[in-house]
């Protein structure tokens, strides 16, 4: 089953690989597995708890991929990516990373058609599945 | 006789009072002589045979009566019999068809009078007849309704000793009314409740109002019993006395194997509104194992990062069984219904780990405050659990945008009172009493099922406590549940 999706439309992005990476999750283990992933390749990452944590840390840092839990304590995964998108001039690339949706989710492929997320993940997803969406995210595009 | 008293100045004043008083009462009166001639008649008499004073007064008792009445009653040698004995006849019946007059029924009497003549009396009594047929009418009606019933009827005295016990009654308990006639109805109720049930027979005394409980009634020739649901009511008399009591039971039996149904059924569409919260919260500790045990699976991992990884190995799979034993505990159909000593706390806490996956998913932030006594009621765990699990799913259902579910639990005099309240759309003012009725659902079709709160209404009930709503519409719902404390 395929359960990354990402899409083929490039979202406007600015190559930074030494840019740190956000992980927004409530689930403090789930920051620890996809934290331990991503430094395993010399990026580095930065955690957020919740919505509010996550949007401050948008606005005030400066990050090139964020990998984004769908729900949160306080706000929607999908809400943090669209005031994401709003209130950033230079937007990061999002993946939305979910056990709530599944990779058909009308949802998830109505909002990567909006530009809102650049790609899906589902919970549980491979370490493999992980790397291959950071590594693509992580290649300049054009 | 006579058709303007005051024409008839020629007879005296005695003779005037005497036709007077034949012509007003409402009685046919005939005098008839030795012969059987018709000497005088009176008014009521012409009325009632259609006949004129010309053509009766002087003629043959034969000529004036039908044929078929001289042959039925045998009227003229009754009359000879009279002249003979000089001892009357009273109280005959007859009954007279005029021609194209319905039929009439007559009481007649026969008296003998001076001068040799007899009075012949006779009153119409068709409509008594009717009346009194109409009312053994009703009366075998009345009684063929109680005997048809499929519910318990029956009545007692004052004191409680029973007068009548209808086929339900004896099909149900197996006792015939002629073994229950005149002993006391508490003598065939539960031990327990034999005490209670004197009770309310004494309440019935000073009482108007009905007394409605659930007790078992003892079947002694199978040496069971079965669960009825009793409805007693005074019977009072013309002056408002209590003159006994009227006893409605009906077997709860069918009832509860229905109602067994309806909560399994309506669990199942509660699992199917938590499922999403549920999915969302068991993917999240299969990721985390998921990643870790890959890790493990590299070369090169220190010592720490390796026991670091099956630590959360473990501790996850724990958080997903924990998630899955409290689905299973809510789904299994609850066959217990032992009442038995429950901790309310620790039902509520249960019930509200069910529903956090749903409220987190929702943005719903849920506030319990822990309460570190015990509060006990005596009921059935997990009948307890469904009706908050109701109650919970339809308070998160009313804040899809997100709110505040809140439970207050406070104890009073002998009760305990739960409330929830969430911050939703609230309940319009016409449908705040509907929400306890079976099928109805505020959801759009297909959505709901519009049983979880006739089932949390029935199961309070159950556990002799009570359930309301209040709520202003735009302004959030609050169901309060009351139970007796142990």
């Amino acid at each position: 089953m395929e359960k990354v999706l990402l899409s083929s439309s490039p979202c406007h992005y600015f190559e930074a690989m030494n840019t740190p990476i956000l992980i927004v999750d409530d689930e403090p283990d789930m920051c620890w597995a996809i934290s331990h992933i991503i430094q395993s390749q010399g990026f580095n990452v930065i955690t957020a708890y919740n919505g509010e944590d996550a949007c401050f840390k948008l606005t005030h840092g400066d990050f090139s991929i964020v990998f984004l839990d769908a729900k949160l304590p306080d706000m929607d995964g999908l809400e943090v990516a669209r005031r994401a998108s709003t209130l950033l001039h230079e937007r990061p690339r999002i993946v939305l990373v979910s056990g709530y949706h599944y990779h058909d989710d009308p949802v998830v492929r109505h909002a990567i058609v909006e530009g809102i997320i650049c790609g899906f993940l589902a919970k549980p997803f491979t370490n493999k599945e992980l790397l291959k969406t950071l590594h693509t995210l992580s290649q300049p595009i054009e | 006789m006579s058709d303007n008293p005051f024409k008839k100045q020629s007879k005296n004043h005695f003779e005037l009072l005497y036709d007077m008083l034949l012509d007003a009462i409402p009685s046919s009166v005939l005098m008839v002589d030795e012969k059987l001639h018709v000497v005088s008649v009176n008014r009521n008499f012409l009325l009632k045979s259609q006949r004129s004073n010309a053509n009766t007064v002087g003629r043959p008792l034969s000529e004036v009566f039908p044929t078929v009445i001289l042959e039925n009653t045998g009227i003229e040698e009754r009359i000879r019999n009279v002249f003979r004995s000089g001892s009357p006849v009273n109280g005959q019946k007859m009954t007279y068809r005029a021609p194209g007059v319905p039929i009439r029924i007559y009481y007649y009497s026969i008296l003998p009078i001076p001068a040799n003549q007899i009075m012949l009396l006779m009153e119409d009594v068709t409509e008594q007849v009717r009346l009194s047929e109409e009312v053994r009418r009703v009366e075998r009606h009345l009684a063929s309704v109680v005997e048809s019933a499929s519910d318990i009827v029956l009545s007692t005295d004052i004191e409680g000793r029973i007068l009548t016990w209808n086929s339900a009654a004896e099909k149900l308990s197996g006792l015939s009314t002629h073994e229950v006639h005149g002993r006391y109805f508490f003598e065939f109720c539960d031990t327990a409740q034999k005490q209670p049930v004197r009770l309310i027979f004494m309440q019935m005394k000073n009482s108007n109002e009905s007394h409605t409980t659930e007790f078992h009634l003892l079947t002694p020739n199978n040496g069971g019993s079965i669960l009825i649901s009793w409805v007693f009511s005074p019977m009072k008399d013309d002056y408002g006395q209590t003159v006994g009591t009227v006893v409605v039971g009906r077997d709860l039996a069918e009832r509860r194997k229905l109602e067994l149904q309806l909560r399994q059924s309506q669990k199942l569409t509660a699992l199917g509104v938590m499922a999403g919260g549920i999915a969302h919260e068991i993917r999240n500790p299969l990721a985390v194992c998921s990643s870790a045990a890959q890790f493990l699976l590299e070369d090169n991992i220190t010592a720490e990062f390796h026991k670091e990884c099956s630590r959360k190995i473990q501790t996850n799979i724990q958080k997903a069984s924990a998630i899955i034993e409290n689905l299973l505990r809510f789904a299994r159909s609850s066959l217990d219904t032992e009442m038995v000593e429950v901790d309310l706390n620790s039902v509520l806490k249960e019930t509200i780990d069910l529903v956090t996956n749903q409220a987190k998913v929702q943005k719903i932030q849920v506030l319990l405050p822990m309460q570190k006594e015990y509060i006990l009621v005596s009921g059935v765990s997990g009948l307890l659990q469904q009706v908050f699990m109701n109650i919970f799913l339809n308070a998160i259902n009313a804040m899809p945008e997100g709110g505040v579910l809140r439970i207050v639990v406070d104890t009073f005099e002998d009760r305990v009172i739960v409330r929830v309240s969430d911050t939703g759309i609230g309940i319009p003012a016409g449908e705040l009493d509907k929400i306890f009725d079976p099928f109805h659902t505020s959801s759009p079709v297909g959505q709901g099922t519009g049983l979880g709160l006739s089932i949390c209404y029935s199961i309070i009930q159950q556990h002799l406590g009570s359930i309301q709503a209040e709520s202003r519409y735009g302004e959030g719902a609050t169901i309060i549940v009351t139970l007796p404390l142990l």
